[in-house]
């Protein structure tokens, strides 16, 4: 078998050393004396839970962050990299997982913001330039378009022709394919590949053990911010690649409660709303999981927000157990049963900076028995019932009356699923439920969310991970461009659903 | 009223423009760079007790003075320009080095502006809330060919202070710099995404600073020039909000310095009317305390009805949402 | 080797609320201490020795019992201004427009002295007080409503309102509210009537052998219970807690059913009628009109003692008797020094702008002690990892 990937490159020299690596924020250890080697020509896999350091230890890399210990030797000579600057004139860069681009401006603006050349700006040269860079690569980019108007591909290839424009031999990525659909992964990888041949070294961080399989020639595990393993694909599988980043053999699959479904609990028709929903309709029943699969972008934050009252449809209906909740304000649509894990707990769940007892009581704060007719609050009973909550899910912290901000991901995810679930909703949508959460978490919303089948009560799940739509799902449906493009069964293979979620054949493609 | 009233009024508000479009652009360069500055007026006011020291200073009689004529009288503007960047640094320390909110550091710009400005008065002055009137100030100008428009709208364009034309003018060069430079580019990009900025290794802070220091140049300015060339002397008071107003033409301008320049001198109309046409059709039914509120209604009007069509610089916008943003 | 499950000594526990309070002093005394030491500089250039000019001033304040009245007399209006311009501050919101519906609460307060002369004693104080309540709740409801329904900054517009306050006064006075008999003499300031007796608030000060100067009223202790109201209001009412999210994370409000809106006008509100109050010291404690050359500013103030007081009722309280015995000083620096009474005005300043900027750094500092004791107690893997350290600037 002939696997043209790392063959030979073997001996050549690394480019990159970091020795001995370690960080430490203050009470946390990023990364324990982490060593790493990078080499020319070679897709270089970091994979390891959320946690694990991989982000930290390229940031170190890239000069965002000192090390507290341990050195970096670029082609055998040690560097101190001081900052993002003195990193790119290293020829290292970086595509960070949150992109960071500045949308008003355009392709070029955004590739040559700090190296333009001269104090009175060019913009044909530039905009030329960029063209002629984009071309050499084969990237497929209008270099005077916003991008604002970009899609989600597009702005990570400028992110990418940030990197090539200033010469980098050493190209990092954070979780690029976190925000990609199966088709622009596909593309991204026919990309990286044409680099790599090209001699440039790059590292791939990612959690996504199907990808890094499929593109990586080498494969670093980190795990609670030490290496324990380097592999190549030919060597590992899925499921070892998965025992190595947690330490245990992994459940993919939680034991599903054996119920009977029952009557529709939410019925959505024709949902449409500001060009991002373009006629949702679908069902979910009681003691039923739908899960709602797609690509983040898609319409899904929209559709939550839809169903919980806090955005306005141009039309459609939406129905909770026969009665017509369209366009009722959120408190009534609360009130009628209706509860809600939000993608983003800080912007839509907690108020961080108020205490647990505070955030327990927050969407019931004007229900008996916590507030009387006169506004007044009973304190004590808020207090009791926080108090039961934390204890029910385990919620670590020292008391009720620590700041929601000391509490880890994590918990503060178990506190958000606590205070939704104590009021016993007919409904609970949950929206990308355990995004940033270690293994031990995932499991717990896992038993929490399959757990509610046996209260009768129906779930709508929305999430970009297949492995939870799998987990949970009695039915999956994908949404695309907002609108349900397909439905599935529960152990419809991935391929299947691929399709839904864009069309694609497949994921990504083994060499 | 007849059309000699309607060329003075706009005499006026071409006065009143330079103060609101100095103000402006002054906002303008802070909060591009990301650094809301609600304490435009206070920079105002130090511009106005400074420029006024330095009027009399630079350009008084000998002994007191240096009686450099209009050189000494430029010399004091430029004063109150320097004196309003140095006090715009308090409000860079706090908001770029102590994160402070931009909108509370802002507030206590103008508390201690107020305070600050008594203070210098009485050293300047050695009188608390005035200096003497009739102040030296620069000559005036007619504007040729414009100022000759018969019917008595002509007068618009006579005897306009120099400063006048001036803050007309930089709309070109301001514009150039913030669109057509590199340090018009990492400005306006440290104002919309920081992250983003910083990540190319552009320092954020010092073209924050830049920015916050220029606001105070040109609020200190635009304050000089209404003491020095305006009133003739310096009064506790005297800016009477027109920070504020600067601050919401900028707004409705979406901070953009052409757009800035239009409704600079729409608001600097409105300052117009109840000075020189308070007799005009309905506005003369109006009890004159009535008229003097114009300016202010016309503002709060003005920022009611347009506010939704605006896009602050994402950076700067949060401070702009509030409590209201998600 | 174990990594992130090392542990530190934990920090000395106190109940939070207590840290908090004790941060909040320690940053007063450290934004004091701050300015003190500028104000020394400023003092020794003029000459003078601190040392005797701090004490004058103090001793000023405390020389007698007529003078600590003075001094309290002086903190009533600014304890209203500063609780109205905290009420907004605590749901994310800037009053600035503090000083114009002072104003029109003087001006409405007038207008019921002058037209429920009619009702007997107590009745007619009640009258006037409650409109002068609404006077400032009315002006402080148009930019709230503005807010709500079309987003419009207050910053701005409470600004403009205060601007046009300033001619609703002159307009008043001018007009409808003009005194009916002219004052004796040449002096031709313009005034309302002289309010009837029973429109004034009793004299407090004579109860405790204080001098008439002093004019210590019974506003004084209604304002103590005002910020006891404010105060309770916002631990224990549903619409504090409710206010207190809008202010800290207005998605979050949102996504749990919070009205934003109704909560903002509701705050607009209470902080208008709080506004309404700072004028009825002069009005009906002092001179018993509306007097054309009426103290002015004292909304402003309130923003700056609000700010010293870090927009907490007791702190204000506080706050407000502080800055007054500060501008009581100033007569004790025209007196006994070279000073200019200014000197007071830069003394506050300075205070202002460090308590801000204390207050910020201590408000992070204690937020990462926290952390620290929550990795201590509870492990660090529950913990939330610390963003202490911002990635570099280039």
């Amino acid at each position: 078998m002939s696997d043209e990937r790392g063959a030979g490159r073997e001996s050549a020299p690394p480019l990159v050393v970091m020795e001995h690596i370690t960080k430490r924020f203050p009470g946390v250890v990023a990364n324990d004396d982490v060593s790493l080697e990078l080499r020319p020509g070679e897709v270089h896999a970091l994979i390891g839970e959320n946690g694990a350091g991989k982000s930290t230890l390229m940031r170190i890399l890239y000069g965002m962050y000192p090390a507290s210990e341990g050195r970096i030797l670029l082609e055998g000579e040690e560097v101190s990299i001081s900052s993002p600057r003195v990193a790119l004139q290293h020829g290292i860069g970086m595509v960070h997982q949150h992109f960071v681009l500045v949308d008003p401006f355009t392709v070029t603006e955004n590739v040559i913001l700090g190296d333009e050349g001269s104090v009175i700006l060019d913009m044909e040269t530039a905009h030329q330039k960029v063209a002629d860079l984009a071309q050499t690569y084969g990237f497929q980019v209008r270099p005077s378009a916003v991008i604002e108007d970009l899609s989600v591909g597009e702005e990570q290839r400028v992110e990418i022709l940030k990197a090539l424009y200033r010469g980098v031999e050493v190209l990092i990525l954070d979780e690029p394919t976190a925000v990609l659909t199966p088709l622009e992964a596909k593309d991204l990888f026919t990309n990286l590949r044409r680099l790599r041949d090209d001699g440039k070294a790059i590292v791939f961080i990612s959690h996504k053990l199907d990808e890094v399989l499929a593109i990586a020639d080498r494969i670093t595990v980190l795990r609670r911010g030490t290496v324990v393993g380097e592999t190549t694909p030919a060597e590992a599988s899925k499921a070892k690649l998965a025992e190595m980043m947690v330490g245990r053999p992994v459940l993919f699959r939680l034991e599903k409660p054996d119920v009977e479904i029952g009557e529709p609990i939410l019925e959505v028709e024709g949902l449409l709303g500001e060009g991002k929903l373009n006629g949702i309709g679908l069902q979910v029943r009681a003691r039923e999981i739908l899960g709602v699969a797609g690509v983040e972008g898609n319409g899904q934050k929209e559709l939550a927000e839809a169903l919980i009252g806090l955005r306005k449809s141009a039309a459609g209906t939406i129905r909770l157990a026969g009665t017509d909740i369209t366009g009722w304000p959120v408190a009534d649509i609360r009130n009628a049963g209706v509860a809600f894990i939000p993608e983003d707990r800080h912007e839509q769940g907690l108020v961080l900076s108020m205490t647990l007892w505070e955030n327990a009581v927050l969407g019931r704060e004007d229900d008996p028995p916590f507030s009387g007719r006169t506004g007044f609050l009973f304190i004590e009973r808020i207090k009791e019932m926080a108090k039961r909550l934390v204890k029910l899910f385990d919620v670590r912290a020292r008391s009720i009356n620590v700041a929601a901000s000391t509490l880890s991901g994590g918990n503060q995810q178990k506190l958000v699923l606590a205070r939704e679930l104590d009021t016993s909703p007919k409904l609970l949508i949950a929206s990308q439920p355990t995004r940033g959460l270690d293994v031990g978490a995932i499991e717990f919303v896992w038993r929490q969310i399959l757990d509610q089948k046996k209260e009768g009560r129906g779930v709508l799940l929305i999430s970009a991970e297949l492995d939870e739509i799998y987990a949970l799902s009695d039915r999956i449906v994908t949404i695309y461009e907002g609108r349900i493009t397909g439905e599935y069964a529960p152990d419809a293979p991935p391929e299947e659903i691929g399709v839904g979620m864009l069309g694609a054949a497949d994921t990504a493609e083994a060499s | 009223m007849d059309l000699t009233d309607i060329g003075a009024s706009i005499r006026i508000a071409l006065t009143y423009f330079t103060i609101l479009y100095l103000t402006g652009l002054g906002g303008l360069f802070s909060e591009r760079s990301g650094i809301v500055n609600i304490g435009l007026e206070g920079l105002m006011v130090i511009g106005t007790v400074t420029g006024a020291a330095g009027a009399a200073i630079f350009a008084g009689p000998a002994p007191e003075g240096m009686g450099l004529g209009a050189g000494g009288v430029i010399f004091g503007l430029l004063f109150g320009a320097l004196c309003g960047a140095l006090f715009a640094s308090v409000h860079a320390v706090a908001t770029i080095n102590f994160r402070v909110d931009h909108i509370v550091s802002g507030v206590v710009i103008n508390l201690v502006a107020i305070g600050l400005a008594r203070f210098l008065s009485f050293v300047f002055f050695e009188q608390a809330t005035q200096s003497d009137p009739g102040g030296p100030h620069l000559p005036r100008l007619d504007i040729p060919g414009l100022s000759d428009i018969p019917w008595g709208l002509g007068n618009a364009f006579q005897n306009l202070s120099p400063v006048v034309l001036f803050a007309a003018v930089l709309v070109f060069p301001v514009t150039f710099a913030l669109y057509r430079t590199r340090w018009g580019l990492r400005l306006r990009s440290a104002g919309e995404n920081p992250e983003a900025t910083r990540s190319l290794g552009v320092a954020v802070a010092p073209l924050q600073w830049q920015g916050v220091l220029l606001s105070g140049a040109l609020a200190g300015m635009s304050g000089a020039f209404l003491a020095v060339e305006v009133v003739f002397n310096w009064r506790e008071g005297q800016t009477l909000g027109l920070g504020f107003i600067a601050l919401a033409a900028l707004i409705l301008s979406n901070w953009d310095p052409r757009r800035l320049l239009v409704v600079a001198f729409l608001f600097g109309f409105a300052q117009a009317i109840p000075l020189r046409l308070d007799d005009a059709p309905l506005i003369s039914l109006l009890p004159p305390q009535f008229i003097n509120m114009i300016p202010y209604v016309v503002t709060i009007v003005a920022i009611a009805g347009f506010v939704a069509k605006v896009r602050p610089p994402a950076a700067a916008g949060r401070a702009y949402e509030g409590a209201g943003g998600t | 080797m174990s990594t992130g499950d090392a542990t530190l000594p934990a920090p000395r526990a106190l109940p939070p609320w207590l840290e908090s309070a004790v941060a909040q002093g320690l940053a007063l005394l450290a934004a004091f201490a701050i300015a003190v030491g500028v104000g020394s500089l400023i003092i020794t250039l003029y000459g003078e020795n601190p040392l005797t000019v701090y004490s004058a001033m103090l001793s000023f304040a405390f020389k007698d019992i007529t003078s600590i009245g003075t001094v309290l007399s002086i903190a009533t209006p600014l304890i209203f201004a500063a609780l109205a311009v905290s009420v907004c501050f605590k749901g994310g919101l800037f009053n600035i427009g503090v000083e114009g519906q002072f104003l029109v609460g003087m001006v409405t307060a007038s207008w019921a002295a002058l037209t429920f002369d009619f009702l007997p004693g107590l009745l007619h104080l009640v009258a006037v007080l409650l409109f002068a309540c609404l006077g400032g709740m009315v002006y402080a409801a148009v930019p709230g409503v503005l807010k709500v329904t079309t987003g419009a900054h207050e910053v701005v517009t409470t600004i403009m309102m205060n601007g046009i306050a300033v001619s609703i006064v002159a307009y008043a006075l001018n007009g409808p509210l003009k005194f009916t008999e002219a004052p004796p003499g040449q002096n031709v300031d313009l005034r309302t009537d002289i309010f009837e007796p029973s429109a004034l608030v009793p004299d407090l000060g004579h109860l405790f052998g204080m001098g008439g100067s002093a004019h210590l009223s019974w506003l004084f202790p209604i304002a103590i219970v005002a910020s006891a109201i404010v105060w309770f209001l916002f631990r224990r009412m549903r619409l504090g807690y409710e206010a207190r999210v809008v202010g800290s994370s207005a998605g979050s409000a949102r996504a749990g059913g919070i009205a934003i809106g109704g909560v903002q006008i509701k705050l607009f509100l209470i902080s208008g009628a709080l506004a309404g109050m700072i004028g009825m010291q002069q009005v009906l404690g002092e001179r018993g009109a509306l007097v054309q050359n009426y103290e002015a500013q004292l909304g402003f103030t309130g923003i700056a003692v609000a700010f010293l007081g870090q927009n907490n009722p007791i702190g204000i309280v506080f706050a407000a008797v502080l800055w007054a015995i500060l501008s009581r000083g100033e007569t004790a620096l025209q007196l006994g020094t070279n000073l200019p009474r200014e000197f007071v005005i830069i003394l506050q300043g300075i205070l202002i702008f460090s308590v801000v900027v204390v207050y910020q750094i201590a408000k992070r500092r204690l937020a990462r002690r926290e952390l620290q004791r929550a990795g201590a107690e509870v492990g660090l893997r529950d913990t939330a990892t610390p963003e202490d350290e911002a990635p570099r600037e280039a």
